[in-house]
């Protein structure tokens, strides 16, 4: 068990590998009534090529890593959820690009919650009956996502940019694809992905560590999970170009949503570096869009934007981006002020009052964040899996220079990489 | 259903959940504190504002929030709605709203901002403002002191010309809350939730959206809105909380210091006496442009935050849909695979249970029959052990894992100011605890469906 004490935070963090690969960590909050706890793969909706050392390469459909999520919750003996239920814990799950995240809350019966969600999780159950009625769930579930602006003004923009890159595929698929899904399919992702090596477990809460190492140890020595070759994720050279320059889906809506973004065209960066350029995008984004500068609140004051215009920025190794928007009545108007009062910004840089008051923004908005066991867990295995600690966070943000943030800007504000989606009524 | 205005929004979510069921505003009726911490809210009361406050070192921060409350009125509705979001403009030491949000970023970027929303036969604005604790960071003086310097002025000292609020803000604002009200369609699953309720009280001013009417925004000027917010100031029910590192000493200094009103009485919440209606069940159908059909329910429920059978009234709304082993989840989802999501909400102020489920237009009857056939079966009696207590054990957890957040302590604390009855988190607990299923299917027989609300598409899917 190895301690990581991060005295400005008063935080502490224990970890321990198992020796099949599984990582565990534990992060106590004294005074707690809850316990939570996720257990995560490092897959989600890109990986859906790839190729096992030593074994054959492997395509399969779209969606699957979510159908896989639905379908974990059942078990032989009927629903996980009943007996999460019978221990008083409330458990769900969710699917993203890169991870599955299988979760309980609970404030008793920790240790039996803890065992029952490394089990489920180690224990799957497909049949073909099974499969066929999470068809119709699913497809659900897509239904009401098509309906859902937000949702396809977001992943409209990802289409606009990438071609090639799975980032632009809806993580639910489509009908047609989870319609060709099997039990076969889906124990072939399971075996692959679900092995120990590439999983992570964290518990946050009231807890003891040694407790949970110990239970953990003995339940995974049980298991006899034989070594894994590592997983070679394929993915078909993207373009580096943007894919569109412009979408456009119909949808009835009371004002047009517009999001725009650039496209990353230097990749592979990795680990600290990455979160690093993630940190001073994010900073660069807030200083040239934020709520607090000018340019905000002239597109406020023209009646071009209003509360929900946003901005963010993601990003992996093999793919970033930024998006920046909301809802306007003049997207036309409000891209060629956006783009006239950028283009000012890249010649003067940003200044340093704004940069320092932005910098503490961020500070506190972290910090804030860190009160809740829910974000620790999911950031902290989002950042893990990439290969980034969320504890350093504060000394990025504290070393970051206004020259770095400028140039951050400089380098991914580039014309040829902006991409726009719009929502617009039919 | 509240309203977010804050700063610093929760932006898209690239997520996908397993499942969605009870909305996040169903649980604040039944949040908690919980006095195994000990911790245990002290109150007092300043130039008629309410005050409470639950020192802790649990948190990184400094939660604090004030409520005000006035009954929801067709005549205040819209102007009461608009007034935060004016007073968020400018004040008199921060006129310009950039000056404004640039302060906020000096606190750390403290998470100001504010809601509006139904509680019972009130409009709620509740003001909130979470920053961090001094000791994580090296600030020159107290952020709390600085925090309620801000807040103050936020409410009492907004700026003004020629003895009004500014034109331009409230203009400007004015379109803010318009765009919001027209923005309710494009989210159809919070839509048809709305329409649902609009209906069932077509009646009651409870029909009125919390952030008012469209056609009366027109209508407000600098002027009416500003006399508006002074009466407001006087009249509403005022409710000032802090959790984290203080004192009520320092918070009642603070409060004398930075909320001068000349308020001359402290107003009290009058609860809901919820009862029956009778008559027959509405069956409204609405058609939009949309791939999914929306199967609302509203239903009439006899029991309120105050009454002896709250506890009871819980395990009922648990058994028929607030979770994954509910009858509802269980059987129009898990059996017949006819929806993603099919949950049950119970508003404790007001005494209704709501059912909301998107599912394919073409099923409608056959998920109306479903659903119908768990609100009979609950009624018959057919409640296992199990689901009692995997409900019992669900309510426990809901309860006791509210007090790791501050704002969740704060607004079970709430229930109490609004309903007048004191209900000790222990105590729920108890009463959940002693419940029988003859209990719950006493509450069953109590509940009348009301409304049937379904919006369709404009083509059979």
């Amino acid at each position: 068990m190895e301690v990581i004490t991060h005295e400005r935070l008063r935080e502490t963090v224990y970890r321990e590998t198992m020796d099949n690969g599984l990582q565990v960590y534990v992060l106590p909050k004294p005074g707690f009534q809850k316990t939570y706890a996720t257990f995560s793969t490092k897959y989600g909706s890109i990986d859906n090529h790839f190729q096992v050392e030593g074994e054959a390469e492997t395509k399969v459909p779209d969606g699957i890593a979510h159908f896989l999520e639905h379908k974990m919750f059942e078990e032989p003996e009927g629903d996980i959820f009943a007996k999460f239920a019978s221990l008083g814990a409330s458990a769900n799950a969710f699917t993203s690009f890169d991870q599955t995240v299988y979760l309980f809350s609970a404030t008793e019966n920790l240790m039996e919650n803890l065992e029952t969600l490394v089990n489920f999780v180690q224990n799957p159950y497909f049949t073909d009956q099974n499969v066929e009625k999470e068809k119709g769930i699913i497809g659900q579930e897509i239904g009401m996502y098509q309906d859902n602006p937000d949702w396809r003004v977001y992943f409209g923009l990802i289409e606009a940019m990438y071609a090639v890159h799975p980032v632009h595929i809806d993580i639910a698929g489509t009908v047609e694809s989870i319609g060709t899904i099997t039990k076969e399919t889906l124990y072939t992702c399971y075996k692959t992905f679900y092995h120990p090596s590439n999983m992570l477990l964290f518990v946050v809460g009231g807890i003891e560590p040694e407790e949970v190492f110990s239970l953990v140890r003995s339940n995974q020595a049980k298991k006899n999970y034989k070594p894994q070759g590592n997983i070679q994720r394929l993915f078909d050279a993207e373009p580096a170009e943007v894919h569109e320059k412009r979408k456009v889906i119909k949808l009835p809506v009371s004002l047009p949503k517009c999001l725009f973004g650039f496209k990353e065209t230097k990749l592979g960066v990795t680990g600290e570096a990455l979160l690093r350029r993630d940190l001073a995008t994010k900073l660069a984004l807030e200083l040239l869009i934020g709520t607090s500068t000018k340019l905000y609140q002239k597109l406020y004051d023209m009646d071009l934007i209003s509360d929900g215009f946003g901005h963010e920025y993601n990003s992996n190794p093999n793919y970033a981006f930024s998006t920046i928007g909301g809802d306007t009545k003049d997207p036309e108007r409000l891209l060629e002020i956006v783009t006239e009062d950028i283009k000012a910004v890249l010649t003067t840089g940003f200044e340093s009052d704004d940069f320092e008051r932005a910098r503490k923004k961020k500070i506190g908005g972290y910090l804030r964040m860190l009160n809740s066991p829910e974000n620790i867990a999911h950031e902290f295995t989002r950042y893990r899996f990439r290969g980034q600690d969320l504890f350093s966070v504060l000394p990025i943000y504290e070393s970051m220079t206004l020259e770095e943030v400028n140039n951050r800007l400089r380098e991914h504000i580039d014309w040829n990489q902006l991409a726009v989606s719009l929502v617009v009524s039919p | 259903m509240g309203s977010g205005c804050f700063f610093t929004l929760p932006w898209y979510r690239m997520e996908l959940n397993l499942f969605e069921v009870a909305s996040a505003d169903m649980t604040v009726s039944c949040k908690g504190v919980f006095i195994l911490n000990k911790t245990v809210f002290e109150r007092g009361s300043v130039g008629h504002i309410r005050i409470h406050v639950l020192p802790t070192t649990r948190f990184k921060t400094f939660a604090v929030s004030l409520y005000a409350g006035i009954p929801l009125n067709e005549e205040t509705v819209t102007t009461a709605a608009l007034t935060p979001f004016v007073l968020r403009r400018g004040t008199v030491s921060y006129p310009e709203t950039i000056q404004f949000r640039k302060q906020l970023e000096h606190l750390y970027g403290a998470g100001f901002g504010f809601d509006v929303y139904k509680r019972g036969n009130y409009q709620i604005i509740q003001f909130r403002v979470d920053t961090i604790n001094d000791e994580f960071v090296s600030s020159s003086d107290s952020l709390l002191h600085k925090t309620f310097s801000f807040l103050g002025e936020v409410v009492t000292k907004p700026v003004t010309e020629n003895g009004v609020f500014r034109e331009a803000y409230v203009n400007s604002e004015r379109e803010t809350v318009r765009k919001k009200l027209e923005a309710i369609i494009n989210d159809k699953i919070r839509y048809a939730a709305e329409r649902c309720m609009e209906e069932m009280f077509r009646g009651d001013p409870y029909r009125l959206h919390p952030l008012g009417q469209r056609k009366d925004l027109d209508g407000i000027t600098p002027a009416s809105l500003y006399e508006a917010f002074q009466q407001w100031l006087q009249q509403a029910n005022l409710d000032l909380y802090v959790v984290g590192d203080t004192t009520l000493a320092e918070v009642q200094e603070l409060v004398e210091q930075h909320f001068t009103l000349g308020r001359s009485s402290s107003p009290v919440y009058v609860p809901v006496k919820s009862e029956a209606a009778g008559g027959d069940v509405r069956v409204v159908e609405e058609v939009l442009d949309v791939n999914q059909g929306k199967l609302n329910m509203g239903l009439r429920i006899p029991v309120t935050y105050g009454d002896d059978q709250y506890a009871a009234a819980l395990l009922y709304n648990g058994i028929l849909g607030s979770y994954p082993h509910s009858k509802l989840f269980i059987n129009v989802r898990e059996k017949e695979s006819l929806a993603y999501y099919a949950a049950s909400r119970f508003d404790g102020h007001k005494g209704i249970i709501s059912i909301q489920s998107g599912i394919e237009i073409a099923n409608y009857s056959k998920a109306l029959e479903i659903i119908k056939a768990q609100l009979a079966s609950l009624r018959d009696g057919q409640i296992s052990e199990l689901e009692m207590s995997q409900t019992k054990a669900m309510l426990r957890n809901t309860l006791l894992e509210m007090q790791d957040s501050a704002f969740d302590i704060v607004a079970y604390d709430f229930n109490r100011v609004l309903s007048g009855r004191e209900r000790p988190v222990e105590e729920l607990l108890r009463q959940i605890e002693a419940i029988t299923p003859e209990d719950v299917v006493r509450v069953a027989n109590s509940v009348e469906l009301d409304t049937i609300y379904f919006l369709t598409g404009k083509k059979e899917a």
